[in-house]
């Protein structure tokens, strides 16, 4: 049960990533490392054919000093070609120079810092950098937002010293999906230097990942199933001598073989059925509360590794828990009843002896 | 009421429990089977109470014939008519006393206020009444004695089998559970006991002493 937790978490989080980004990604590369895009750049795309919006941002991490890793963004405020989400908050909030939106969480982080109304954010060269909670937003449906702090381009310039022209990347959205290929080559083109990232392309990192993920979870779950059976194989391979005596006993006092099926029946189902949902709730709270330790970071090694914001949020598959149901109470159901059937159907006088 | 008629009983590996038994036994009678262990005293006992069926002949008990009733209706035939108290008790040890003096009842759908009138019945009966939550594990052998017998007696039987009864007492226990077969004696029940203690040998309430060797009846003393 837990490893489908993990897996469905793992599998709707990296989708709900791809879900919103831009048709193409540009990052500037310098030295073989990332480097920021100049806002020049964005007339030059826009004149490419077949792009309907060519705009820059800056996205990036803002450590905080417990460690948790702000995502910061900024955003110019009059725009709504962001993803939806920043689209909204856009909408609702007027986000002035000097203020952010921020997500409950992050205030939540601030307040235990008696940060209510403000933040000082440290730039790279040590100065403070005031900013004032314009808002805060919830993201209980949108968990991959926890962190997310949004406040305009100078802002977030200022808090990473960027230049007036520069930003961290730049989006690309194309008119017809089908040309997305077609325009990258043609950013490649142009920016030869620079990293040119398609949406498919970023859909295909997440599922490599995603597939090296599944093949630990297909390892992990084969070994659980196989341990299940074997215990299974030896519960149908014969009764204990206790329970044989136990239905010799029902037998000599006057019960029927139905009797003793439909005791063991109920008897099999309130143990199966306890045992499936107390591992429900035991693999719930291990992976959304206790955020799944030592099997977490098997299974988000790579993921962290690549510096992802990742939160186990709850999102569970009902088709994964109903295979776990079928994989698991009929079967047990089977053990319990057929060596018990094959007892209560046998003679009872051994009790006698 | 009890009759077998040309009863041999062989089992599996050609060993021969009973060789051309033919009994009869009148209701509310008292019966001491008596032999040695493996005479075949416990195979009769469990031909009657339908436990197991002969090789040959016929087991008929109230007119029933028993040896023929397939084992659904044997099932309900002991839940009507017999009680058995078992040598080793032959308790569910997990379960409490209540419940185990009721098992018999549980297939048969009673109402609650029935069961529990028949529970308190039994546990005042047999001076058990401040033991029926505890788990029958937890009790000595004569108090587990006690709760089996509550259970041969809780379905009201016209027949009581006992088999070896105080193979396991001490003898002040042996004389407590005989004064208890006494009482039942009492209430018209035919008792049939099978034992090798010579406690029951020297009973002035037995009616029938029944002496078995080698699966042959050798001497029946009334």
């Amino acid at each position: 049960m837990t490893l489908f937790f993990l897996s469905s978490t793992i599998s709707y989080e990296l989708s709900q990533k791809v879900k919103n980004m831009p048709d193409i990604t540009l990052t500037q590369m310098r030295a073989g490392r990332e480097a920021f895009v100049k806002e020049a750049m964005v007339d030059a795309v826009l004149e490419i054919e077949g792009v309907t919006h060519a705009y820059t941002y800056i996205k990036a991490p803002y450590r905080f000093k417990d460690d948790t890793l702000f995502e910061v963004v900024g955003v110019d405020p009059f725009e709504s070609f962001y993803d939806p989400f920043i689209n909204t908050l856009l909408e609702q909030n007027t986000l002035e120079s000097g203020s952010m939106l921020i997500s409950k969480d992050v205030a939540e982080k601030l307040l235990k810092a008696y940060y209510t109304k403000d933040f000082n954010f440290i730039t790279p060269s040590g100065e403070l950098k005031n900013l004032k909670i314009a808002a805060t937003f919830a993201t209980e449906q949108k968990p991959q937002y926890r962190w997310l702090v949004l406040m305009s381009k100078e802002d977030a310039r200022e808090v990473f010293a960027l230049q007036a022209d520069e930003a961290t990347t730049l989006a690309v959205d194309v008119a017809n999906k089908l040309e997305v290929p077609l325009v990258a080559n043609k950013l490649q083109e142009l920016y030869p230097n620079a990293k040119v990232v398609t949406k498919k392309e970023q859909q295909l990192t997440y599922e490599n990942i995603f597939n090296f993920q599944s093949g630990t979870f297909l390892t992990l779950f084969s070994v659980t199933l196989m341990t299940f059976f074997i215990i299974l194989y030896d519960k149908l391979s014969g009764v204990s001598s206790e329970e044989k005596r136990e239905i010799g006993i029902l037998k000599a006092i006057g019960w029927r073989i139905e009797d003793v099926l439909s005791a063991k029946f109920y008897e099999a189902f309130f143990i199966a059925v306890f045992a499936y949902l107390s591992g429900l709730v035991l693999a719930y709270l291990f992976v959304f509360y206790a955020k799944a330790p030592l099997l977490g970071n098997i299974f988000l090694h790579d993921i962290l590794l690549r510096s992802e914001q990742f939160v186990l949020e709850p999102h569970i598959e009902f088709f994964y828990l109903f295979l776990v149901f079928l994989l698991v109470v009929p079967l047990y159901f089977a053990a319990v009843i057929i060596p018990s059937w094959r007892v209560a159907t046998l003679d009872a006088d051994e009790v006698m002896r | 009421m009890i009759r077998l008629e040309g009863v041999t009983k062989e089992f599996d590996g050609g060993v021969i429990a009973l060789s051309d038994i033919n009994l009869e036994l009148r209701e509310g009678e008292v019966v001491v089977l008596k032999g040695v262990s493996g005479s075949g005293k416990s195979t009769i006992l469990a031909l009657i109470a339908g436990l197991s069926k002969p090789t040959q002949g016929r087991v008929i008990v109230d007119g029933k014939e028993v040896s023929k009733l397939p084992d659904h209706f044997c099932a309900t035939f002991r839940r009507e008519n017999v009680g058995i108290i078992f040598q080793r008790y032959n308790l569910i040890p997990d379960l409490s006393v209540s419940d185990n003096i009721l098992l018999p009842l549980y297939p048969a759908n009673m109402p609650k206020e029935i069961l529990l009138e028949r529970l308190e019945k039994e546990l005042k009966a047999y001076h058990i009444e401040d033991k029926k939550d505890a788990v029958v594990k937890n009790l000595s052998g004569g108090q587990q004695q006690r709760v089996a017998i509550a259970r041969a007696n809780v379905n009201n039987p016209k027949i009581i089998l006992a088999d070896e009864p105080t193979a396991n007492l001490d003898e002040k226990l042996s004389r407590e559970f005989i004064e208890i077969l006494k009482e039942l004696k009492s209430q018209k029940r035919t008792i049939i006991v099978a034992t090798h203690d010579p406690l029951f040998f020297e009973l002035d309430f037995v009616d029938r002493f029944i002496t078995i060797a080698h699966g042959k009846i050798v001497d029946d003393n009334t």
